[in-house]
């Protein structure tokens, strides 16, 4: 055994002529390379000229962005508020983007920021031809659709983006919908009926009573109405806002449903439907051209002296 | 570098002498000295540094005291729940909003006929001034319900209800002394109109 010993320091010992190829296998305190791999010890003895890394500067064909002669420059002032920093106070943004090499509507501008300028951008968008509603926000203080929004094309004004306003923010343009949609749900939007069709088939419905629902089922739900009514900024928690109320009259209004009193009776209280003071902000700002202030109106005419 | 190092040189030397509308909305103190050091470095150093494109504005310019700041987010349930139906409460719902309805309606024709058919009715002079504190107290109940919910501000709730009543119920006796000691609304209206 002390020979074995004795041999090993023997081999531990660097003597000039050997290599340092040789000397590694086994482990050390002193010699910290002494378990380094063949190809790191190789390396140190001859270095690759060829392994220095080449500055991105030779190798990318990307360059940077030269204005044209005649561009069309035009500033858009976004809100930007970030989570991940709480403590910090939400701020505008500014963006410049060459009207020419942008789309006519206000989502394409903000794709083309997301894309090339500043990806931490937010901001909600699916169908971009105005039929999903999720990229509703407040742009030039008017509450709209981005993708059925045009950009002025006097490029001297600038545009101005916010979320939906009196909204809890989750992030940038993204407000929290949360409590919108437990609205929309405590309006039971479903047909509600006991008695079978006389056919057994289908729940029939005359042209007239058709055509009630027209103005009332195309709503998206985009919540712009909603949130551009001073009495839901106010009460949100309990008055339950035009876009909810306008599906809550479709469904009375339709003449399947068969619970007309039950949704007439929660609707009933001070709160729920009779926060509306007719301010019209809904009618007015609404993407669609739909009416919730029509629809709210005869809500309160059907349940007037009941 | 002087400048981004001291900038409060640079603030001073620029933008002393112009004298912007933002300057006037604001409440801006002249001495720079006892802002935090912070507040004077960012807009020199944004200013500097900074290409145009990427620039960050303050979003609020003023220093303002919110009256109600908005309450952390509260969700009840989870969000697959409804938001909770109140009970049907047909005074306070459809009954109290055709009652204002009648009450509104009805005022226009009282407020007009006196005048129009030339001759002071008392009983009609009544029926206004009647009207007249139901509307008016309609009126400013809603308001109260408005900017004062319940479940934020309890207290100011229930004092400035009572407030409104306390106040509905001088209106009425002032009316109603009016009328009958003194020459009535309709007829104090038109002493006025040709005063």
């Amino acid at each position: 055994m002390a020979c074995t010993r004795a041999f090993t320091r023997l081999t531990m010992k660097r003597i000039a002529v050997r290599p340092a190829v040789f000397t590694r296998g086994l482990a050390s305190v002193n010699d910290t390379h002494a378990r380094d791999p063949i190809s790191k010890v190789a390396e140190k003895i001859v270095p690759d000229a060829a392994r220095a890394p080449i500055p991105e500067s030779k190798t990318s064909t990307i360059k940077e962005p030269e204005p044209t002669k005649d561009a069309k420059t035009k500033t858009f002032h976004i809100y930007r508020w970030n989570p991940d920093e709480p403590s910090s106070k939400p701020k505008m943004q500014s963006y410049t983007l060459d009207m020419n090499k942008t789309g006519p509507m206000m989502l394409d501008a903000l794709i083309r920021i997301k894309n090339e300028v500043d990806p931490t951008l937010t901001f909600r968008r699916s169908c971009r031809e105005g039929i999903c509603g999720s990229c509703a926000m407040n742009i030039d203080g008017v509450n709209t659709l981005a993708c059925l929004c045009r950009i002025p094309t006097d490029t001297t004004k600038e545009s101005r983006i916010y979320p939906l306003p009196h909204m809890y923010v989750v992030k940038d343009l993204v407000p929290d919908m949360t409590l919108f949609y437990k609205q929309y749900r405590s309006v039971k939007p479903y047909l509600q009926r006991t008695t079978a069709a006389p056919d057994g088939r289908e729940y029939r419905q005359s042209k007239e009573d058709r055509k009630k629902l027209d103005g009332l089922y195309e709503c998206i739900l985009c919540a712009c109405c909603s949130t551009s009514c001073p009495s839901y900024w106010w009460n949100q928690e309990e008055y339950l806002g035009p876009a909810v109320l306008l599906q809550s009259y479709r469904w009375i209004a339709d003449s399947r449903d068969e619970r007309k009193a039950e949704r007439q009776d929660a609707l009933n209280n001070s709160m729920s439907l009779y926060r509306c003071h007719t301010i019209l902000n809904c009618s007015r700002t609404c993407p669609k051209g739909l009416n919730p202030a029509l629809a709210i109106a005869e809500i309160k005419k059907s349940m007037a002296f009941t | 570098m002087a400048s981004i190092m001291r900038p409060g040189l640079l603030r001073q030397a620029c933008t002393k002498p112009a004298a912007s509308p933002r300057m006037l909305s604001t409440i801006t103190t002249t001495s720079t000295i006892n802002r935090p050091l912070a507040q004077q470095l960012r807009p020199a150093f944004q200013r500097s540094v900074m290409p145009k494109s990427t620039r960050i504005a303050a979003f609020h310019a003023t220093q303002r005291n919110q009256l109600l700041p908005p309450l952390p987010q509260k969700i009840l349930g989870t969000v697959n729940d409804p938001a909770p139906v109140p009970n049907p409460d047909y005074a306070h719902g459809s009954y109290h909003w055709s009652f204002e309805r009648i009450v509104s309606a009805g005022l226009i024709p009282l407020t007009i006929a006196p005048f129009a058919a030339g001759s002071l009715n008392p009983l009609t002079d009544s029926i206004l001034c009647a009207l007249l504190v139901v509307h008016s107290h309609i009126g400013f109940e809603s308001c109260i319900i408005d900017y004062f919910p319940k479940a934020r501000v309890p207290l100011v709730r229930t004092i400035s209800m009572w407030a409104l009543r306390i106040g509905t119920l001088t209106l009425g006796v002032a009316l109603y002394s009016f009328e009958t000691n003194d020459v009535g609304i309709t007829e104090a209206v038109a002493r006025l109109w040709h005063a």
